[in-house]
């Protein structure tokens, strides 16, 4: 009973830390932005585009380094770009989505290991570049990631039920007057930007769980739309929160801690929803 | 039937505001297939049209590049007297009294929206604005839209989870639930039973006459189009007839559109409706 007690007190001063309580806020940002974006992610079957975003982070990154620019800020317009010419690529080819997305990342990946291993001394790096630091995250992190948290929630707000009828059936919402590639863009815009921001936080291979396993679960215990996005959003946030308590409590890495507890999270809705069968 | 060239208008000299619908001309492409070539017709309020041909005819394409989801190559398009531009834009007034529903409404049963969620969207202008614009006459309009369907007792069930002839009763709330004058239907009944099409075409004309609809309607049953329909377009890429349907479907313009073997099954079925297998 003591030891838990003097467990409990040790995790409250850690987060009496300024790092962590900026760590606590970042992860918390960044739930709320892939569980938000990651709802319409998973319907309308872009997972692995957000996974193709973050492999390619990696050779933004790399770029950055080697043409001499801050590769945090330098890979936003790298994602951003990347975006835009992946989206070109899956309306005008006539290959599957995942086939293609596939392409990429892994040629993605393996240009900016190559492209790392030009710059001398960098390689005990990319260990953070792959599984992220969220202790590392910065004041001024936070306030982009709070702008762009901003700008998702606007977008999705003012333009909800046109979003939703695009997911549910898009000939149906441009016959109503959605203008589709605009919303399509804006979205797959936001989406990178979020990736981008989040990298340095979350890494490049686990990124697209803060997208996809919120969303999944959020689908999983939803009769309703708007319940749905929400919870997601809500699970994002949530899972960063216990995901980071855990880590403190266990000493265990923060950004992996926090997407097993969103598994624990997607189990748990299996489990519920299992039961509610019953 | 209405003299297609008195009912033509242009950009300059729009069309009389009594005709809904003013196609002239119209070709569409899709890669290097012509898929729609050189069609003209108009249609009139209150009126039911039926397009009808055999798979593969352009039918749908046809009516998706009449509402701008599809580019077209050639021709002039005027909806309730305005024109649709080359790039499908129309004011979103005339967006607003047309409802369009497609073959294959529900693409993926596993998106999660309530019946009054659905229907709610066909109440919403889709612009961008807040959420909760409009709550309660929103809600009012879902309400009294389901009700004379005799669907309100389903406003909180999955979409994925009403069956055949219940969904088609929630689209036709989310045609009710702003005042339309214009139908779009891509073979409505698909996937229902003898019975359920039975209903739905029952709900369907009854809405009609009360709401002064017109209809524009892709069908495969040549019986339904006879008996109810005012007016048949006969289409194989090219509009081989048009006008009522007991002049317009004859032996002949039957056997341009599906082929002579067609004509001489359809008619010895006619003839012996008994037989187990027509």
């Amino acid at each position: 009973m003591l030891t838990l007690q003097a467990e409990f007190t040790r995790v409250l001063e850690l987060f009496q830390l300024p790092f962590m309580q900026r760590a606590l806020m970042g992860g918390v940002l960044t739930g709320l932005m892939g569980g938000l974006l990651g709802s319409f992610v998973i319907l309308r079957q872009l997972s692995f585009f957000s996974d193709a975003l973050g492999h390619s982070a990696l050779l933004g990154i790399s770029l950055g380094f080697l043409l001499g620019f801050d590769p945090t800020w330098g890979l936003l317009p790298f994602a951003v770009l990347f975006a835009l010419c992946v989206t070109y690529f899956l309306e005008h080819t006539h290959l599957w989505t995942d086939a293609l997305l596939n392409v990429i990342y892994s040629s993605s990946l393996a240009i900016g290991v190559i492209l790392l291993s030009f710059r001398e001394g960098y390689r005990g790096g990319i260990t953070n570049l792959l599984f992220g630091d969220i202790l590392a995250v910065q004041g001024t992190d936070l306030v982009f990631s709070a702008l762009l948290l901003l700008t998702c929630v606007a977008f999705i707000g003012l333009t909800l039920r046109s979003q939703i009828l695009l997911t549910l059936n898009e000939p149906m919402a441009i016959a109503r007057g959605v203008s589709a590639s605009v919303q399509r863009t804006t979205f797959i815009v936001l989406l990178s930007l979020v990736v981008g921001i989040s990298i340095k936080a979350i890494g490049v291979l686990l990124i697209s769980a803060f997208v996809v396993i919120p969303a999944c679960a959020a689908r999983l215990l939803s009769r309703r739309f708007t319940h749905y996005i929400g919870l997601s959003a809500g699970l994002g946030a949530f899972s960063a929160v216990v995901g980071m308590l855990v880590s403190a409590l266990f000493d265990l890495p923060s950004g992996p801690s926090i997407v097993t507890v969103q598994l624990a999270f997607f189990l748990g809705a299996i489990l519920m929803t299992k039961i509610r069968a019953y | 039937m209405v003299v297609k060239s008195a009912a033509v208008g242009t950009i300059e000299n729009p069309v009389p505001h009594e005709t809904l619908v003013s196609v002239e001309g119209l070709t569409v492409r899709r890669d290097t297939h012509v898929v729609v070539q050189d069609v003209s017709f108009t249609l009139e309020p209150g009126t039911d049209t039926a397009i009808v041909g055999p798979n593969g005819a352009g039918k749908s394409t046809l009516i998706q590049a009449l509402l701008g989801i599809l580019p077209r190559q050639a021709g002039d398009v005027f909806l309730l007297g305005q024109p649709l531009s080359p790039r499908g834009r129309l004011p979103i007034k005339v967006r607003q009294d047309i409802a369009y529903l497609p073959q294959n409404f529900l693409l993926d049963r596993r998106i999660p929206i309530s019946a009054s969620e659905l229907v709610g969207l066909g109440w919403d202008r889709l612009r961008p604005q807040l959420p909760w614009t409009g709550r309660r006459a929103r809600d009012r309009a879902i309400q009294q839209a389901l009700s004379q369907v005799e669907a309100w007792h389903l406003r909180d069930r999955p979409v994925s989870r009403l069956s055949g002839g219940e969904t088609k009763r929630v689209l036709l709330a989310y045609c009710l639930v702003r005042p339309r004058r214009l139908l779009i239907l891509d073979e409505a009944p698909t996937g229902l039973d003898a019975r359920s099409e039975s209903d739905f075409y029952r709900w369907l004309y009854t809405l009609k006459q009360e709401q002064g609809w017109a209809i524009l309607q892709i069908s495969h049953d040549l019986e339904m189009v006879r008996r109810s329909c005012d007016r048949v377009l006969c289409l194989n890429r090219t509009l081989l007839c048009q006008g009522i349907p007991d002049h317009a479907l004859t032996p002949e313009n039957l056997a341009r559109a599906y082929g002579s073997e067609f004509v001489r099954y359809h008619h010895s079925c006619s003839v012996r409706s008994i037989d187990p297998l027509c």
